[in-house]
């Protein structure tokens, strides 16, 4: 598989505090990496790291093939554009002057794409409106409009929800869509909003404590989230031989529980339980979501 | 860096504070030399053109200080140095690029009053008193100088991340600087001895001679001070202001090996630092 970023063992010490703690992870070309994890993890660490604001203690992450501490890392970084934390444009600037900065910055020959990029972002009538005057979601925009100039392969977005809202958190969600399939456009998302992330990612990163506890794609987690019939039961292994018996997938945990993956007639059920003398305790219907995968993994609990 | 330059000088343009200290220096240039003039006709006392010229170096310092730390802490409070490093520029080329425009920017003041001290001063005043290569000499001083304070300001700016604390530091050192060069002026202009009188009972006064000044410096301290007369960026705007340079190759050595050094300093701790 071709990666646009691989980390390995990546470690970042702030005096005596470890926001990275040997974390690796691999982001596949046209992927909407969705990186989870709670305050603190190390989502944003990590982010400034691979956006080249700060340098790992230790470890190394390469960009497009060229490692993080070699001279070919600039012209990776070409190829990306980032919002980090808040958006970053000068607030004394208008939209198109804000863009015009940055298409300077990257020696862009013309402004022929400014407009256009306004027009992707929804700020083509804000005029002479200076960026301090934009609402938080328009601003919001612009920082992603900044990020697009140039047009990388490659963006980056730290919390791009954040402070948003409904509508709002629905535009970006449909921006970065567009951007992903109309432009196959690589994206690395960090999100605390994990019902929107599940929307948007192909691909999971969970972290907690600097660590990647899990890496998995949208289809493993939807594999691992699948809906299943949640059973209470008197005795287990009488519950084993009769799922096996009506031929259901199942998987059995401590005290007596065991979920069941596929669509279970009760009264069928219930009978053949009977005859083996089990009781049926409770009956909970389950349809795991990602945020309760988070918790569930986050938390100690069941871990596939 | 030539992107960087040509980002910077079109945000520079637009900078309300750079518009705000081009039309106090031109409005100083012309100020300056109309009250020297009235002054003149008042008193019957000749002011030289030259009185005044470098009047705009009292201030550069702190004009430098206020440009600086807002144009640069700017990047930081907006966030907008992220999106220079991000995109693969050398963060070498990034500090360089703000020195130049922030030092370019207060050359440019400098040549504002002047230009402006000229056309009204030249025809109110007359010429210059000086020759010509002396105020060549000191202009080139002001602007060295001027390149300096952008350069230690620059230092400041480039590695405090907080725009407001960048202010106060900037500010706060800047007058430190010309107080520093205020003192040490003092203390150096001090008279070796002071003439002694007596007051005999009759009334009469009597000269007795002169007596030591015990507040002069002498030997190494005297040393010491005329060291720090000559190095402190403070300490060479007021020799320029008061045309009063004693060792003519001093003042534009340390501006330029200040601004190396703070340069230096500067470029190397922004490489390592960890940014926002």
């Amino acid at each position: 598989m071709d990666y646009v970023l691989r980390a390995d063992a990546l470690c970042k010490q702030y005096k005596h505090f470890k926001a990275l703690d040997n974390l690796s992870l691999s982001i596949p070309r046209g992927a909407i990496y969705g990186l989870v994890g709670k305050n603190g993890a190390g989502k944003t660490t990590l982010i400034r790291l691979v956006c080249g604001l700060q340098s790992p203690t230790s470890g190394s992450y390469t960009l497009y093939g060229a490692r993080h501490d070699q001279p070919a890392i600039l012209g990776s970084r070409r190829r990306m554009g980032a919002v980090v934390e808040t958006p970053s444009i000068y607030l004394e600037l208008t939209a198109r002057e804000n863009l015009i900065e940055q298409y300077l910055v990257l020696g862009l020959p013309s402004f022929e794409g400014i407009d256009d990029l306004l027009k992707l972002v929804g700020l083509a009538d804000t005029g002479k409106k200076r960026a301090k005057n934009f609402s938080l979601g328009m601003r919001q925009r612009l920082g992603i409009a900044v990020a697009l100039a140039g047009d990388p392969d490659f963006l980056v977005l730290d919390e791009p929800a954040n402070g948003l809202d409904p509508e709002g958190i629905v535009e970006i969600r449909e921006l970065i869509l567009k951007l992903n399939r109309e432009r196959q456009i690589t994206v690395l998302i960090s999100s605390h909003i994990l019902d929107e992330l599940s929307r948007l990612a192909t691909h999971y990163g969970f972290i907690d404590g600097g660590h990647m506890i899990r890496e998995l794609s949208a289809s493993d987690l939807e594999a691992a989230c699948r809906k299943c019939t949640r059973l209470k039961v008197s005795d287990t292994k009488a519950l084993a031989r009769v799922l096996d018996a009506l031929g259901l997938s199942y998987q059995i945990f401590p005290e007596g529980e065991a979920d069941v993956y596929a669509q279970v007639n009760i009264t069928k059920l219930a009978l053949a339980l009977d005859k083996e003398h089990c009781e049926i305790l409770t009956v909970q219907e389950r349809d795991e979501s990602l945020e309760s995968y988070y918790i569930n993994l986050i938390g100690g609990g069941r871990h596939e | 860096m030539s992107r960087l330059l040509a980002a910077n000088f079109v945000r520079l343009k637009k900078s309300h504070a750079f518009l705000a200290e081009i039309i106090f220096m031109i409005f100083l240039g012309i100020y300056e030399p109309i009250v020297r003039y009235f002054d003149m006709k008042q008193s019957g006392e000749i002011f030289p053109l030259d009185n005044g010229f470098f009047l705009c170096v009292a201030l550069l310092l702190i004009l430098a200080a206020v440009l600086c730390s807002l144009y640069v802490g700017t990047e930081y409070s907006d966030g907008t140095i992220r999106n220079k490093v991000v995109v693969g520029r050398r963060r070498p080329a990034i500090y360089l690029a703000n020195l130049i425009t922030c030092a370019l920017a207060d050359t440019v003041l400098c040549l504002l009053y002047f230009a402006a001290y000229l056309c009204v001063g030249l025809p109110l005043l007359g010429p210059f008193q000086a020759v010509l290569p002396q105020v060549a000499y000191y202009i080139l001083c002001t602007f060295l100088l001027s390149i300096a304070a952008s350069a230690i300001f620059t230092l400041a700016a480039m590695l405090i991340q907080s725009k407001a604390a960048t202010v106060a530091v900037c500010l706060l050192g800047a007058f430190a600087l010309l107080l520093a060069g205020s003192y040490i002026d003092s203390r150096l202009s001090e008279p070796e001895t002071y003439p002694s009188f007596s007051l005999i009972t009759d009334g009469e006064v009597i000269n007795e001679g002169e007596e030591p000044n015990p507040h002069y410096l002498r030997g190494t301290k005297r040393k010491v001070y005329e060291f720090f007369y000559d190095f402190l960026p403070g300490g060479q705007a007021v020799q320029i202001v008061s045309w009063t340079v004693a060792r003519p190759w001093n003042p534009p050595l340390y501006a330029m090996i200040i601004t190396a050094a703070a340069t230096g300093c500067g470029v190397y701790a922004f490489n390592k630092k960890d940014l926002k």
